[in-house]
């Protein structure tokens, strides 16, 4: 299997909410950018967090110094899900309905994208499926978000 | 364990209530005649409201476009103090104890609690743009909006997806809950959905929004206003209605861990806020004659029916589906309709009824020899994917 990341790239107008980006998560969105997901690691621990936190294993001066952001393996599994049917924003309403799934990480946290591609779980109790993130470029906006898709 | 000194000290006196869709009134004036019906139930007079506190849902659970100005300034309270109190739905509660640091010092005699809301009508305007549901403002830190997480039920969903997966809860148990909370509804003409009863075929029908969760999972969008006077257990002898004596709160929070932990996908923070509240009134479950629980969702009932443990972790699902709930069943939850079929004014809506049920103001759907009232709030979610953070849990009382 292919290390290279999955990468797909949308031109189409962003006529949806924009990603919140802010001092806490640039660094997040650019790794994303690069097609990297990064966590946000304990240099002392190696507990990931996501998104930024405080390591509450120990104390770390000053502030949160120990930590930095890292390259994750970008794989988890599905934790749960919904399927959205309902379109609450116009700009959903092409690619409603969708599954909107919580991904637990191989590092430990939870992180929610929506699933790309056919495979999707069978039912609420059809759990636990493998995923991989996908990267999904929007270059005339600058941003890139994380998709996840079911693998084996 | 003896009771803390502190309960049954402190006693609601006037409850007013604005219910309803309210089309051509701002929230503001909204707030003020909530006031002023809860200063008139009490039978005083703006003159004797020395504090006032306004809840709202700011810093937590969907900010709204704010406003600036004070109930207490539109009816002439002669107020010391006045500011904004609240975490998602979780108000009423979080009201009461802030107002009970002002009463204690004798800061203030009468404190006027209130919150209100316009979500029906600003979502009638949203509407017109293509959007569903209530129009928040965007938060900072807020992580799901882009990649489609865009109203509570695209999170609060997992929590009763989760639940199923793990315990094989199923549509028809939760629908159990919606069924129940209607047939409540159905006996309050105040609720948005009197005479209009539900089966669990209808809740089985009804469209899904956000699988597992269709419509009729799913919380009203509503206007109105609930304002309450709290003031001291021997001032509250001399007020015309019965007392409604607050015996204990407590509280909770899911960021106290990881905001990952698994478990709070299928519990919530009840523990601590249960053994808090119980523990000062001195009470146990068995005490409790009903409860009016946060109920934004079916699984949240669900998981405070297994949290504070009327049945076992898991086995909420057949339990609601027996009809324990219900009219009739072994304890009612709701009896007003809850956020599902009566408004959805956060944990106002449960406070109003619990101080109805106590007052013996039910009418047809009042509780037998109803003398304890454990009542819930909730809210604040953390980022997203963010199940809502605080609990707080309050008793209410007929006696002391």
């Amino acid at each position: 299997m292919s290390n290279e990341p999955e990468v797909i790239v949308s031109n189409e107008p962003w006529n949806k909410p924009l990603p919140n980006i802010d001092k806490d998560n640039e660094a997040f969105y650019e790794g994303l950018k690069k097609h990297k997901f990064l966590v946000w690691r304990c240099k002392t621990c190696g507990a990931s967090y996501w998104p930024k936190a405080y390591c509450i294993n120990h104390d770390n001066e000053p502030f949160a110094a120990n930590m930095e952001w890292v390259e994750a393996s970008g794989r988890g599994k599905i934790f749960a899900f919904n399927r959205h049917h309902m379109v609450f924003h116009p700009g959903f309403a092409a690619e409603t309905p969708y599954v909107y799934a919580l991904v637990e990480l191989e590092e430990g946290p939870l992180v929610s994208s929506t699933l790309v591609g056919s495979r999707t779980p069978k039912d609420v109790y059809d759990v636990g499926q493998k995923v991989v993130v996908v990267y999904e470029d929007h270059p005339a906006e600058g941003f890139t978000l994380p998709r996840f898709r079911i693998v084996d | 364990m003896p009771k803390h000194p502190s309960s049954g000290q402190y006693a609601i006196v006037g409850l007013g209530v604005v219910a309803g869709q309210q089309p051509d009134r701002s929230e503001r004036m909204i707030a003020a005649e909530a006031a002023r019906l809860a200063i008139k139930d009490a039978e005083l007079t703006p003159k004797d409201i020395d504090g006032a506190i306004d809840l709202r849902r700011t810093g937590g659970g969907g900010d709204r476009a704010s406003y600036v100005d004070a109930y207490s300034r539109i009816l002439g309270l002669n107020n010391c103090f006045y500011f904004v109190v609240g975490r998602g739905g979780a108000l009423a509660g979080l009201g009461i104890a802030t107002a009970l640091s002002f009463l204690d010092r004798g800061i203030a005699k009468y404190v006027c609690i209130m919150g209100a809301v316009t979500d029906w009508s600003q979502a009638q305007e949203s509407r017109k743009h293509g959007h569903r549901g209530m129009a928040h403002a965007e938060k900072a830190g807020y992580w799901g909006k882009a990649v489609g997480d865009l109203r509570a039920v695209s999170h609060h969903s997992w929590m009763a997806a989760r639940h199923m997966a793990v315990y094989g809860t199923t549509s028809r148990q939760l629908g159990a809950i919606s069924v129940a909370e209607r047939a409540w509804a159905c006996k309050n003409p105040e609720a948005r959905m009197y005479g209009r009863p539900m089966t669990i075929e209808d809740h089985q029908n009804s469209p899904l929004i956000a699988e597992p969760y269709h419509l009729l999972d799913i919380s009203l969008v509503s206007d109105g206003g609930i304002a309450f006077i709290l003031t001291t257990a021997d001032r509250a002898k001399d007020r015309p209605k019965p007392p409604v004596y607050v015996l204990g709160q407590g509280f909770g929070e899911v960021s106290a861990d990881l905001w990952w932990e698994k478990k709070n996908f299928t519990h919530m923070a009840v523990p601590r806020a249960r053994d808090q509240a119980f523990g000062q009134a001195a009470l146990t479950l068995d005490d409790v004659d009903c409860c009016q629980f946060y109920d934004c969702f079916t699984a949240e009932v669900l998981f405070q029916l297994e949290d504070y443990g009327f049945c076992k972790k898991g086995e909420g699902g057949p339990f609601v589906e027996s009809g324990a709930i219900g009219p009739g069943g072994s304890i009612p939850v709701n009896t007003g309709g809850g956020l599902l079929s009566c408004y959805h004014l956060g944990d106002l809506t449960g406070m109003a009824e619990s101080i109805r049920q106590l007052r013996g103001e039910a009418g047809e759907r009042q509780v037998k020899d109803c003398n304890v009232v454990l009542t819930s709030g909730h809210g604040g979610e953390l980022i997203s994917p963010g199940m809502c953070s605080i609990h707080t849990s309050t008793l209410l009382g007929r006696y002391q």
